[in-house]
């Protein structure tokens, strides 16, 4: 029997099992006509409010992927599958799928491993609380800010990374993002400072509820604290880590604002990331639906992508594996 | 396989004291049991010997190496958590298999062994699931498990068998005691149910408030206990303890038990008179204490306070004043709560304590 069934008669004689009847009239008869339409009503505003900030622009997204979008007097084209098949003879549309994919594998590498370490380092130690608030700050700056910062950095003339580079043999004389085989390194390099402090802070929350009692059992067991580590404290840590990946790998893939600061996309087309080759087809050449087809595309990868971690993170035999577990 | 000492040591909490100048030598292959009421710092003595608590001050000694300083996997030790401490991303298998894996012992050789403790402890049809999956039992079992699957130099076990039922409890209580009797490991071994420390244990360690009260073998400390707190926390049923004053001259002492005077059998005179304590506490344990309606000479008047069924006999509680006393009856004893009785003991079978401090009479 479900709640409100059988509203119009008194519970009494509603129903011949007492006891049943009370318990399943009780909430009915706190709120006697509960009306379907009254809750959607109530959520109306938040639903139209979704449907105007989200919703509508995608649809608007899917229009444009589908037509030759026109200006002012020259009106929409429908063109089919045109926008998107063209993309599979673009090569700078290729390329730019192969830059952004090294430059979401390096940076998440790298980030996961600092940040990690970084974390296993400062948790418990003295240090702890004033490093945390300083590694707060990179965070907090506008990625524009970031690439202009590190765009004097980079300078060939007075740029201090620059001349360390440079002491260290590392570079030539052209700064870094000058030379095409070495400009997406120092575009790394930005990312990697903003966003390695997010993974350290995520994982130094994720240590800090690293049951007590497993690292002692373990160390019991005949662990050092580099078993310790693999063994009890990853495993734990494990799902932070991935929802930390899961946030910055969906961030990567949007990512150009620094770009734009830096290196506009060269030289030539070296840092030329997907989305630095969407923002250029859609506002530099105004091909905007073949901007919303490159736009799909990304989108279609990033949900495959993210749904791929989030059934990782649900599976607890992968879980183990990951957790090195089979290791004998 | 290791002699295990505590020397002098202390364990702070800030300005709480868990552990209050403990010295204790454990002999080679001994079992000894630590028994105390709940908070009493059994566990906190156990981690202390485990590495996984730090020492305020004193010395542990394993063999004769001060083990101080050594991290627990260097102790070579394996334990029972009170609380399981199991591993929730691993499966059963891989929990007990843990320390062997630890230690790198061939997966043919870990296989054989885990599947043989998990036989032992009735849970080998367990080992795929994950310790969530696991009953309370089922998750001790498994922490079991982990500890006995390899042969280290020290087994300390903390309540390892607390959550198992009344049956499987005595099962694994004679299974743990084989076991280790075969292997010769010495095992401390934290329990606050003293049938489990009286039934088990080489010798038993009573603790109090932090402070260790007695160490003995389980009979010294049944029949000889050294104050009245060990007295009337070791045996079940309880010992009842009596207030009563000396009487009577040298040759002739008696004691005074609210006017009820009791004569005293030569030994027990003698003791007493020597020790010169005016006020006593005098301890009988329930068996040897009798109740009946009839009177019956020597016998002190009481009234019946309440009556409970045993099984084989009744434990029949009176009351003399304020004073309870606990004996017990067979079965036929009929008295109703609120009738007059008699209880009847006698003076070789007492206790005797300083009231004063609670120490027992030297003898
Ligand atoms: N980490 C801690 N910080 C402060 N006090 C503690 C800590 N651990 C234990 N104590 C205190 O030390 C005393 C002894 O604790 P311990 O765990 O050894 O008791 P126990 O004898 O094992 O009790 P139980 O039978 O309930 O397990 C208790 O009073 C407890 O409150
Ligand atoms: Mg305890």
């Amino acid at each position: 029997m479900t709640i409100g069934s059988e509203k119009n008669i008194h519970p009494a004689l509603s129903d011949q099992d007492w006891g049943y009847a009370t318990i399943s009239q009780t909430p009915t008869s706190v709120n006697p006509n509960p009306k379907k339409w009254f809750y959607f009503y109530l959520a109306a505003p938040a639903i139209i409010l979704l449907a105007a900030i989200t919703i509508y622009p995608f649809f608007w997204l899917i229009y444009m992927s589908f037509h030759k979008v026109g200006f002012g007097a020259v009106s929409d084209v429908f063109v089919g599958l045109k926008n998107f098949s063209r993309l599979f003879s673009d090569a700078k549309f290729i390329a730019g799928w192969g830059l952004l994919l090294k430059y979401s594998a390096i940076c998440l590498t790298i980030q996961v491993l600092v940040g990690v370490a970084l974390a296993v380092v400062l948790n418990n130690s003295r240090y702890e609380k004033p490093l945390i608030t300083m590694f707060l700050m990179p965070m907090m700056v506008s990625p524009v800010v970031a690439g202009l910062l590190f765009y004097y950095l980079y300078n060939g003339t007075f740029g201090w990374y620059h001349w360390i580079f440079q002491s260290l043999g590392i570079l030539g004389e052209t700064s870094i993002l000058g030379n095409s085989s070495t400009a997406l390194y120092g575009i790394i390099l930005v990312d990697v400072w903003q966003w390695t402090p997010l993974i350290t802070l995520i994982t130094l929350a994720g240590l800090k509820r690293v049951p007590q009692d497993q690292l002692e059992a373990n160390m019991v067991d005949g662990a050092g604290s580099i078993s310790n580590f693999f063994h009890i404290s990853l495993p734990n840590i494990y799902p932070f880590l991935l929802i930390a990946i899961l946030l910055r790998f969906m961030d990567n893939f949007r990512f150009i604002d620094a770009i734009l600061v830096l290196t506009g996309g060269g030289p030539g087309n070296s840092t030329r990331l997907l989305p630095v080759y969407l923002f250029d087809v859609s506002f530099q050449f105004f091909k905007l639906g073949r901007g919303a087809a490159i736009a799909i595309s990304l989108l279609i990868v990033t949900i495959i992508l993210g749904m791929i971690l989030v059934r990782v993170l649900e599976d607890p035999a992968r879980k183990s594996t990951l957790a090195g577990d089979s290791d004998s | 396989m290791v002699a295990v000492s505590f020397n002098n040591v202390w364990k702070d909490y800030g300005d709480s004291v868990a552990v209050r100048d403990l010295n204790m030598n454990i002999k080679d292959g001994e079992f000894v049991s630590l028994l105390g009421p709940s908070g009493c710092g059994k566990s906190t003595s156990l981690r202390m010997l485990a590495g996984l608590e730090h020492i305020t001050s004193g010395e542990i000694v394993f063999g004769d190496k001060v083990v101080n300083q050594l991290p627990p996997k260097d102790r070579d030790i394996a334990m029972v958590f009170e609380n399981y401490a199991l591993y929730p991303h691993k499966t059963i298998f891989d929990n007990i298999a843990n320390p062997l894996k630890r230690a790198k012992i061939s997966p043919s050789e870990i296989t054989r062994r885990v599947n043989e403790a998990a036989k032992l402890l009735e849970i080998d049809h367990l080992l795929e699931r994950r310790p969530q999956e696991l009953s309370g039992g089922q998750k001790q079992r498994t922490a079991i498990g982990r500890a006995i699957v390899r042969q280290p130099q020290v087994y300390l076990f903390d309540e390892p068998i607390a959550h198992l039922d009344a049956k499987l409890r005595a099962r694994m209580r004679s299974e743990l005691k084989h076991m280790q009797f075969n292997l010769g490991v010495t095992t401390i071994y934290v329990t606050h149910d003293q049938l489990e420390a009286l039934t088990m244990a080489d010798r038993i360690a009573v603790m109090n408030d932090g402070v260790l009260q007695q160490f003995g073998t389980p009979q010294e400390i049944y029949e000889n206990p050294v104050n009245s707190w060990v007295a009337t926390f070791v045996g079940e049923p309880q010992m009842s303890l009596m207030e009563m004053s000396m009487t009577g001259e040298k040759g002739d002492a008696a004691l005074d038990f609210f006017g009820n005077i009791i004569s005293l059998d030569a030994a027990s005179s003698s003791r007493l008179t020597k020790a010169g304590i005016a006020d006593l506490l005098v301890g009988v344990r329930p068996d040897k204490a009798s109740v009946s309606l009839q009177e019956t000479p020597g016998a002190i008047k009481a009234e019946v306070y309440s009556r409970q069924l045993l099984g084989a006999d009744v434990l029949v509680e009176v009351a003399i004043g304020k004073t309870r006393v606990r004996a017990k009856a067979d079965t036929s004893f009929m008295g109703n709560v609120g009738e007059p009785c008699y209880l009847n003991f006698s003076s070789e079978n007492l206790y005797y304590f300083n009231a004063e401090d609670g120490k027992v009479v030297e003898r």
